[in-house]
């Protein structure tokens, strides 16, 4: 869908899935890396068994679809050759400290006279400018200033940041989507376009109803461990089972069920069916209305019908019933999910290590112009021939004099 | 406006579809959001009500996912009402839903008929698992998503059942792939001609959020768990206690230079002098003594302070902010991040914009989420052309619902 477009990734991992996502989209993907390779060249997890530069499986993970490039952007030649880059690109990612780009003659402004119908996506802790945006800034801080932190743990605890870092996700894919709108305003306006992505706000963003819930409600939600806080009262959503932890609603529809299913395996008598209107239990309770039972022996109930069944029968009965649990997976657990393998989901990369092993698949199923992954995370610096020899044209010593000495 | 001129018929609900149809209304393009009354959008059903009283036109959890767009009622199990359907279908460049796999076909608006009635319609079907497979029919919700997914065995403390990500965590990761998509299939059908079926599985798109771990899981059998704020790499880090009612502060002390930085932010206590402290190696294997000691340090002052202290020193702190702090967020405020619109029923309240600023213009959102039904006539009138004695047999025949 995007094959006419070309994308000049300058991000390290803070903005690295940005045009990965614009790469599986079809747009031709350049990445521009120090001599050095890209910072998350050397991040974990790492492969044993690889050549240094290839061993970072966070680099594999998010540069597929892409060809590298090395410049040395301290140079003449290799800024030359970057501005030439520029000039036939579309969009320029990038994810430098606010400011440092502009600094060193490559920000917005300079690229503009390269281009005058680029569009220039930044990608940053808190934003281009404001009060924020020279703050130092982590995944785990921005967790903390976006949000989400207020609301996930236990609440005697400290509240958590969920553990594998998520941050520069959020706000990398969020810059497709700002790339993208962009490129429609450009095709609108023929004017180049900037975009300011801020990390803290996508964080605001995976807190969905809470994010402004004080200025409608008067109250902010808070941290409810494994519960759910709807209104002022908080229903127990992750419940122990045989095997492990599920996570399941037990609200409207699916409580009546959890009641009838309870009854039949004689955890509670068979009067509790017609004592109760069950589908709208939930409603009552956050209305404070009369109930035939309190939510606690209710709650109960359920976690005692949940508490001898394996996460395996649960999942299984969810789908022969509509009612949906979900078994709390680890990786091991889900890489064996059958619905995954079923629709054909993982694909075989092969990895800088020798070993071939099922990855994260493409991102949906088109039907007239279908995804594909059409190269796997490049080497440092695999291109530099195809696209300075052959993209720009430039000799061989050119081309020795833009890339900089390999590692330096 | 980036998207002005384009139309979109959003049948979707709850999160996924929602979220992605309001980055193009937003930013400009006509959307008509279809909703029955029978059964409503559940974020009807879910608060933060405004003041505290329910009621389906009250909510801003639908509020915030549904601005800048016109919304109307169908009853789309009635002849008159599928009709309407098939107008908006025939009328639009984009059809989003997000029903359980097999209901479109089932209420005679599949991708077959969209085909028929608008050759070039991208059609965007999203739900939880993809619309194949053995548990296509899965009909839960983000929450269930995430916790298949893995992202619950990774958030929370270790010795703790899993605490999870605040609720529907995959509707907060789906929109983000899915509207790149749809805004890629636009521009695909803009240049060509070409429309198509899109089946987008939140499960599918979330997963890359695991990436590393999962390719990690195959290559050496590790797999990752929930731990507290702790990192393999740094420390310390974690959310210390501040002065106030359950106030923290988040500190990441990723390397060296930091740790020297924190060190001075707090005066060169003497336990910190520590040469054991010095190395990142050194500071993992003594971190329940250095964050005990950290946090008698921050217990005393004010999460803000101590945020600006170690920010003095170039350490890495955030205040761990709820959305009463958000909404008077100096940083958000300059953004112009909220919104103030006047609601048709809730009056003036702060809708969220933006996480990405497109500099020229102002980014939305452009007006607030509508009533159930409020633009029933604008819609069928203005949007859709239809004659004033098309509309009152529309009604008639049941088409907006009861």
């Amino acid at each position: 869908m995007l094959s006419p477009y070309t994308v000049l990734d300058l991000t390290d991992e803070k903005g690295e899935l940005t045009s990965m996502v614009l790469g599986d989209l079809g747009a031709d993907v350049i990445k521009v890396e120090p001599p050095a390779g890209s910072p998350s060249r050397v991040m974990g997890p790492l492969l044993e068994n690889a050549p240094e530069s290839e061993r970072s499986l966070q680099y594999y993970a998010f540069n597929r679809n892409k060809r590298s490039v090395t410049l040395n952007l301290e140079t003449e030649a290799g800024r030359k050759a970057l501005f030439s880059l520029a000039g036939k690109a579309d969009f320029i990612i990038e994810s430098a400290r606010p400011g440092e780009m502009a600094r060193k003659g490559l920000g917005f402004e300079a690229m503009l006279q390269a281009n005058p119908r680029i569009v220039y996506v930044a990608i940053s802790p808190f934003g281009q400018d404001g009060p924020y945006a020279d703050f130092p800034a982590s995944d785990l801080t921005l967790a903390a200033m976006g949000g989400p932190m207020s609301l996930q743990g236990h609440p005697d605890r400290a509240p958590v940041r969920v553990t594998v870092p998520q941050v520069w996700l959020h706000a990398s894919a969020e810059a497709a989507v700002g790339a993208l709108t962009a490129h429609a305003r450009m095709v609108r306006t023929g004017e180049a376009q900037f975009v300011d992505v801020s990390a803290q706000t996508a964080m605001v963003w995976t807190t969905l109803q809470a994010m402004s819930a004080h200025g409608i409600q008067g109250f902010d939600f808070q941290r409810a461990g494994t519960t759910v806080q709807l209104g002022q009262i908080s229903f127990q959503m992750v419940y122990d089972c045989a095997d492990g932890y599920v996570v399941l609603f037990p609200i409207g529809g699916a409580l009546a069920k959890f009641i009838e299913w309870s009854t039949d395996e004689g955890i509670v008598p068979k009067e509790w069916l017609a004592a109760e209107d069950w589908s709208i239990y939930h409603f009552k309770v956050l209305q404070g209305e009369t109930l035939a039972y309190p939510l606690e022996e209710v709650v109960d109930t359920v976690r005692r019908w949940v508490s001898g069944k394996t996460k395996t029968q649960l999942l299984e009965q969810s789908l022969l019933e509509g009612v949906p649990m979900a078994p709390v997976s680890t990786t091991e657990e889900l890489v064996r999910f059958r619905q995954l393998e079923e629709r054909g989901y993982w694909l075989q990369a092969p990895l800088p290590n020798g070993q071939e092993v099922p990855t994260p698949g493409l991102l949906a199923r088109l039907t007239e112009t279908p995804l594909k992954v059409r190269r796997w995370a490049p080497k440092l610096g695999e291109h530099n021939q195809e696209i300075l020899g052959g993209m720009l044209g430039l000799s061989a010593s050119e081309t020795a004099a833009a890339c900089g000495p390999a590692g330096s | 406006m980036p998207f002005e001129g384009v139309k979109i018929a959003d049948f979707s609900w709850v999160g996924v579809g929602p979220i992605t149809a309001k980055y193009l209304a937003d930013h400009g393009a006509t959307t008509v959001r279809i909703e029955t009354t029978s059964p409503m959008d559940l974020l009807r059903a879910i608060g933060p009500f405004k003041d505290n009283i329910q009621g389906p036109d009250r909510t801003h959890f639908f509020g915030n996912m549904n601005t800048s767009k016109l919304g109307v009622t169908l009853d789309l199990k009635s002849a008159a009402g599928l009709e309407v359907a098939y107008r908006l279908i025939a009328w639009a460049d984009l059809y989003l839903e997000s029903f359980t796999p097999g209901t479109v076909d089932a209420l005679g608006i599949g991708y077959e008929k969209a085909r028929t009635l608008n050759p070039s319609i991208i059609m965007a079907s999203t739900c939880l698992m993809g619309q194949t497979g053995p548990a296509a029919s899965f009909a839960g919700y983000g929450l269930h998503a995430g916790s298949i997914a893995g992202f619950y065995e990774v958030t929370g403390w270790p010795d703790l059942p899993p605490d999870g990500p605040y609720t529907a965590y995959t509707d907060t990761v789906a929109p983000r792939f899915l509207a790149a998509i749809v805004m890629a299939a636009l521009d695909h059908q803009r240049r060509t001609g070409q429309g198509q079926h899109i089946d987008a599985s939140q499960l599918e798109m979330a997963l890359h959020f695991l990436s590393p771990q999962i390719i990690d899981y195959h290559v050496s059998g590790k797999m990752g768990t929930r731990n507290g704020n702790r990192s393999e790499t740094a420390a310390p880090h974690g959310a210390f206690p501040c002065e106030g009612d359950d106030q923290w502060c988040a500190v990441a002390v990723e390397n060296d230079q930091q740790w020297a930085g924190l060190r001075r932010a707090m005066g060169e206590p003497d336990w910190a002098k520590d040469p054991g402290f010095e190395s990142a190696e050194g500071r993992l294997a003594h971190q329940d003594e250095i964050e005990g000691k950290l946090s008698e340090w921050t217990r005393s002052k004010p999460p803000k302070s101590v945020m600006e202290i170690l920010h003095s020193e170039g350490v890495p702190a955030g205040v761990v902010q709820r959305s009463s702090d958000l909404l008077r967020d100096p940083q958000l405020a300059h953004r112009g991040f909220f919104h103030y619109l006047d609601h048709k029923e809730m009056g003036t309240v702060p809708y969220t914009g933006h996480q990405f600023r497109i500099k020229g213009y102002d980014n939305g959102p452009r007006f607030p989420a509508p009533v159930l039904g409020q633009h029933n006539d604008e819609v069928l009138r203005d949007v859709l052309g239809m004659t004033e004695d098309e509309i009152t047999e529309a009604i008639i025949g049941g088409a907006l619902g009861s």
